[in-house]
């Protein structure tokens, strides 16, 4: 380890160091007592130095990418992948007024809506040459648009949810190593930069993306488990096409393939994000809160009953569609639109048992999520949920899933065995008793049940409330708290500045990445060329945030990783 | 369907990476094309990739030096000049950095329909009386101001925002941070923020904090509070720790070899020491002047809002995406949705770039720094050194020739007939001072779903220099070599047409040139050859039966691929041509330029 300390470019870093000016809204609060964190810079070329000034973050999602300087509040562009953008250079037929964009014939050929993404996490469809061709045109344009930035190298910050498949991401490196020449590219996971976003160290991410809602639990800035559902944006467009499709005349040409799209995916989508909206809880009026630690959530389903009373929801709207067969206008009833998120996110006319493990409700999906955890990291997380993604913007559904999600912690407690047996056993006053004490032998689950509990029975285990087990590394996070107890046990939704912007904030605050890619050792090996990351100098990894210091550069050493996206 | 132009498109051959993309075509084997040679691989032009390698020729670049072509995504940029497209204001990189990439003078988009905005006073409250003042003699000093758009009439008093003065907008625009809202509570907002003694108040007014916990941080806020509670925290382990921290200095202040030195010696054992004090020394934000910020999940409002508000009451996709990231606004899921919500949208600044070739790092294109000038100081662009082709569709008049082209085949733009031969004329010019051999290589069916054959009449032949046009008409008996030489431009245009008349008539007088023939120049010229491509269109009728896709965009062009190489002898070094042309051949040097081309002849009749 010391080794690779030594062999680390350090004389060029201090340069560096010197060189660069405080920068754009840097608040250098602490003065010269922060930390200065070397700047990995390779030896080879001279204008290195310079590009060391700024950082870029790119933030890749399946249907946007967002880009911006390290150091900013929030990004300065956003390209959003579309059609619009795969045509030749030099085409304006965009531009024609006579023009109109034949949607039709391309979702026939099955492209209904994948034009305006970016890759698709099934490989095995997707041409991973045109992913790197996306990237970089959506890249070219967002630099000469936005940042408005010439083609210095420049090292990049790339976030990136960490399911994405290697395929995918080497696909895309390899294209930015060739077309940009950055001189490394980091990889940050962005459940970690969100969590680093709401200046928390362990949260419950919900990420309600397009393609996938992933809920991934993060403890002490690491991702331990992630679930995932195909409720998705993706979904919820097509749903919202659906109840378009319904509300529309029948035309004979569709009749013959129930599966044709009838309205254009550029319109559907605009419907969802614009009118979609989500209803609150429905069970939330009868349900009876007993926990006092839930005392927050019904505050908020009482102020929504309040105002806004579901049964009054009556008036309608008026959409109109421009892509149908001839220009329309729909009528649709407010409550109408709330069903596309209904069955997308929700489906709550089934029963639980009936969903596959790929496409579990949220509410499910969330609480199957804090259910696997460890006691105490379960405590740390469900106080600290942050939803994010495309989808957490349809209003009412962040609520929604919140209030859901309380209502099944408060009906099951923390019990994963579930059925008509179990509630036989625990309505049966003889095996009460021995119930409760399997239950408290479940390692697993709660130990044992506080005696302040409301109910004795020992269904409801108050994971909230338990005093939680002394160990040595807790003693030792502890001590750095400044005696200020954390909230846990509660469940709380806490707000995040959003992925890229934590990326902006790790970075500006020099953290390393774990994985930092060299532009030269990846053109020479590719992916292939990587370790695991446990074979590479771990130290970084476990301090987070709170290391870098001397150590540096996995990139500028012999073993370098791919992180969270290489472990397999 | 819209009629076609006959295109040209260029493929940049950096690309050449390109052609091992997949087909357009799903179903066709990808077996048999990897047993193919890389020679021999088409290039499909219908490939989603290729779009992303072609381009129209004026769209490219040419290296003098490495004598290749260079596109956008090969050449690499530098900027010259960045200034507002709207005011033309030349913008220092130094603001850049500090205001962001938007003009921060008066110059604003309109959020509903991007038209540009002016600022304009508001007299009274209501809208139409805006309309009307826009002629507005009586005291336009007085009042607030607003901006208007001249095109759709919006104006940002619809968002609730008035302005005290009517210039430095921008700024006064930043100070209106709630955009939709009264302007009262933007400026309690500020007020507030800008209150030093709430933000880092000490512990002492803890109930104070406590009544901010449930207060809302906004985006910049929130970024500003998180960080310096991040800074702090990393910083107080590092206060104790007084080794490391002189280690650090010393790295300012002493020679960097003495540094490197100690890190090599010490380095590891100190990393430990600092590592395990590290360890628990972060703890996470806790209330919202450390930058936590509790979700509010109510959002009846807004769904109440969006109830009363309807369709028209909401902002579109792209109205929010034009929007610039407001970092007023008090969190993420917090951004506008509605029309109210929308904010002016301040221009973003444009930029003149000049190009460098990635190899040889010579400048190939460099314009002016002025804002207002159009004009280029170098721009060596690829038209005037690689062979410009036109196509043009060719009747053969009458039944004279055996095959029997429609009629429609002549008229530009008409739609080709499926399984029926149509003629196209291929013109290439040659812009430079040498004569040049072009070889052409075109595929016998053009690769994709529908497969067109395709007979390239002659693919290779010479073209000649392009010589001053001067000489040539002065070699040229029949022309008005005796025209005045004052007037030579009109001359070029007289030449021009008599050599096209010329051609015509050639073309009537000599039977042979009537006839299509393998291997024969249709027409030749003084810098030009014309030739003939002969193609069947494929028949774009489906097999139903088969499950077949039914037909996307742009399925019926017809377009080849076509791959162009070119050979010319030029001097070895030298810049000059033409002097010295026989004198010493030795010293010349064969070149060479090849790439693949894309032909949009037409669309096929479906």
């Amino acid at each position: 380890m010391s080794a690779v300390a030594g062999s680390t470019p350090l004389p060029h870093r201090t340069v560096a160091n010197i060189r660069s000016p405080p920068g754009a809204g840097h608040h250098h609060q602490s003065g010269p007592s922060t930390p200065i964190r070397p700047i990995p810079s390779n030896f080879g070329s001279p204008s290195s130095l310079r590009a060391d000034e700024e950082i870029l973050i790119i933030e890749i999602g399946t249907r946007k990418l967002q880009v911006g300087f390290s150091g900013d509040a929030a990004p300065r562009g956003c390209v959003w992948f579309g059609p619009h953008q795969q045509r030749r250079v030099g085409d304006f037929r965009d531009w024609q007024t006579d023009y109109r964009h034949d949607w039709s014939s391309a979702a026939a050929g099955g492209l209904w809506g994948s034009h305006h993404e970016l890759w698709q996490y099934d490989v095995r469809g997707v041409d991973l040459g045109l992913v790197g061709d996306k990237i970089e045109r959506a890249l070219r344009e967002a630099f000469t648009k936005y940042l408005l930035i010439d083609s210095r190298p420049r090292r990049l910050v790339w976030v990136l949810p960490s399911s994405l498949p290697i395929p995918v991401l080497s696909a895309a490196l390899d294209s930015v190593f060739s077309r940009f020449q950055p001189p490394t590219i980091s990889l940050l996971s962005s459940s970690l930069a969100l969590v680093v976003g709401a200046g928390v160290r362990s949260a419950l991410v919900v990420d309600l993306g397009w393609s996938e809602t992933v809920v991934t639990s993060v403890y002490e800035y690491r991702e331990l488990e992630s679930k995932r559902s195909i409720r998705g944006g993706r979904m919820l467009v097509e749903h919202t096409h659906k109840l378009l499709a319904k509300k529309l005349p029948e035309t004979p040409e569709q009749t013959d393939s129930k599966d044709q799209y009838v309205v254009s995916f550029e319109e559907c989508s605009d419907i969802a994000t614009r009118l979609v909206w989500c209803k609150p809880h429905p069970r939330s009026a009868s349900g009876q809160l007993s926990s006092d630690s839930l005392a927050t959530v019904q505050e908020h389903d009482e102020s929504e009953l309040e105002a806004s009373p579901t049964s009054r929801r009556t008036g309608s709207l008026t959409v109109p569609l421009r892509s149908w067969l001839s220009p329309t206008s729909l009528e649709l009833s407010f409550g109408e639109l709330a069903e596309p998120c209904e069955d997308t996110f929700f489906d709550s006319q089934y029963s639980p048992t009936s969903f596959d493990d790929h496409e579990l409700p949220l509410p499910l999906l969330v609480y199957r999520g804090l259910l696997q955890l460890p006691v105490d990291v379960r405590a740390l997380c469900m106080s600290r949920i942050i939803f994010t993604g495309g989808c957490s913007n349809v209003l009412g559904l962040r609520g929604r899933i919140f209030d859901e999600v309380s209502h099944l912690i408060q009906e099951r407690g923390w019990d994963p065995v579930q059925g008509k047996r179990v509630g036989q056993l625990r309505s049966n006053p003889k095996l009460r008793r021995r119930g409760a004490r399997q239950a408290g032998d479940d390692p697993t689950g709660v130990t044992s049940p506080s005696g302040e509990g409301e109910e004795q029975d020992g269904v409801w285990h108050d994971a909230a409330n338990m005093v939680p087990e002394m160990d040595l590394i807790d003693e030792q996070l502890q001590r750095g708290t400044d005696r200020r107890p954390r909230v846990q046990g509660t469940l709380r939704a806490v707000e995040s500045l959003g992925a890229w912007s934590g990326a902006s904030l790790v970075t500006h605050l020099k953290a390393q990445a774990i994985a930092t890619i060299d532009r030269d050792v990846w053109l020479q090996h590719g992916a292939a060329g990587s370790s695991k990351p446990s074979d590479v100098d771990h130290k970084t990894q476990r301090q987070s945030l709170g290391a870098g210091g001397l150590m540096r550069g996995s990139a500028a050493g012999s073993a370098w990783t791919l992180g969270v996206w290489g472990a397999n | 369907m819209a009629a076609l132009t006959p295109y040209t498109y260029i493929q940049c051959p950096c690309s050449d990476l390109s052609t091992l993309g997949r087909t357009s075509d799903p179903k066709s084997p990808r077996a048999d094309e990897a047993d193919d040679d890389d020679d021999d691989r088409t290039f499909d032009p219908r490939a989603p990739r290729s779009n992303y390698s072609l381009y129209p020729l004026e769209y490219l670049l040419y290296c003098e030096d490495c004598h290749q072509i260079r596109c956008p995504r090969c050449v690499s940029d530098e900027i010259v000049t960045y200034y507002c497209p709207n005011c033309l204001f030349e913008v220092p990189s130094s603001n850049l950095k500090s205001e962001g990439n938007r003009c921060t003078r008066s110059c604003f988009q309109c959020p509903i329909c991007i038209g540009p905005l002016a600022v304009t006073s508001v007299e009274t409250k209501p809208d139409p009386s805006l309309l009307a003042a826009p002629d507005n003699t009586a005291a336009p000093h007085s009042g607030p101001y607003a901006l208007t758009c001249s095109y759709c009439s919006w104006t940002s008093t619809e968002a609730g925002i008035k302005f005290d003065k009517p210039n430095g907008i921008h700024a006064q625009l930043a100070k209106l941070r709630n955009g939709g809202l009264t302007r009262l509570t933007a400026k309690e907002r500020k007020e507030r923020r800008k209150d030093p003694s709430h933000r880092f108040a000490p512990a002492a007014e803890r109930d104070h904090e406590r009544s901010a916990l449930d207060d809302k941080l906004n985006l910049e806020t929130q970024f500003a509070n998180l960080k310096s509670f991040y800074q702090s925290q990393l910083a107080d382990p590092n206060a104790s720790d007084s080794g490391l921290a002189a280690l650090s200095d010393l790295g300012f202040s002493s020679p960097t070899s003495l540094s490197r030195i100690m890190s090599i010696y010490t380095g590891g054992s100190l990393h430990d020491k600092k590592a395990k004090l590290r360890v628990g020394a972060m703890r996470e934000a806790l209330d919202t002047d450390e930058g936590l910020q509790l979700a509010d999940l109510d959002e009846s409002a807004a769904i109440a809002q969006l109830q009363c508000e309807g369709y028209d009451g909401t902002a579109s996709t792209s109205q929010l995406s034009d929007q610039p990231p407001n970092l007023g606004e008090a969190h993420l899921h917090g951004r506008g949705r509605f029309i109210s919500d929308l904010r002016p949208i301040p221009y973003l600044l444009r930029t003149k770039r000049s190009k460098r070739c990635p190899v040889c790092r010579h400048i190939i294109s460099k314009p002016e720094a002025k804002v207002q000038t159009t004009r280029f100081r170098i721009r060596l662009v690829a038209g005037s050194y690689i062979p410009s082709m036109a196509i043009r569709p060719l009747s053969l008049s009458g039944g004279s020739s055996g095959t029997s082209a429609s009629g429609s085949a002549g008229i530009p733009g008409a739609l080709l007939d499926p399984l029926r031969p149509a003629h196209y004329l291929l013109t290439f010019t040659n812009p430079i001072f040498e004569s040049i051999k072009v070889t052409l290589g075109a595929p016998a069916k053009t690769p994709g779903r529908f497969a067109s054959k395709v007979t390239v009449l002659c693919p290779e032949f010479d073209i000649d220099a392009n010589t001053d046009v001067w000489d040539e008409a002065l070699k040229d008996p029949g022309g008005g070599g005796g025209g005045g030489g004052e007037l030579r431009d009109r001359e070029r245009e007289r030449e021009r047409e008599r050599r096209r008349r010329k051609g015509e008539e050639g073309r009537n007088m000599s039977s042979n040139n009537n006839q299509l023939e393998v291997g024969k120049i249709w027409e030749r010229g003084r810098n030009w050859v014309s030739i003939v491509v002969e193609v069947v269109p494929a028949s774009l009728r489906l097999d139903h039966g088969a499950g077949e896709q039914p037909l996307r965009e742009d399925d019926d062009v017809l377009e080849i691929p076509m791959f162009v190489r070119i050979e010319w002898e030029a001097e070895a070094g030298g810049d000059e041509v033409g002097a010295v042309i026989g004198r010493d051949r030795e010293a010349r040097e064969r070149r060479e330029l090849a790439y693949w081309c894309v032909l949009g002849l037409g669309r096929i009749r479906v």
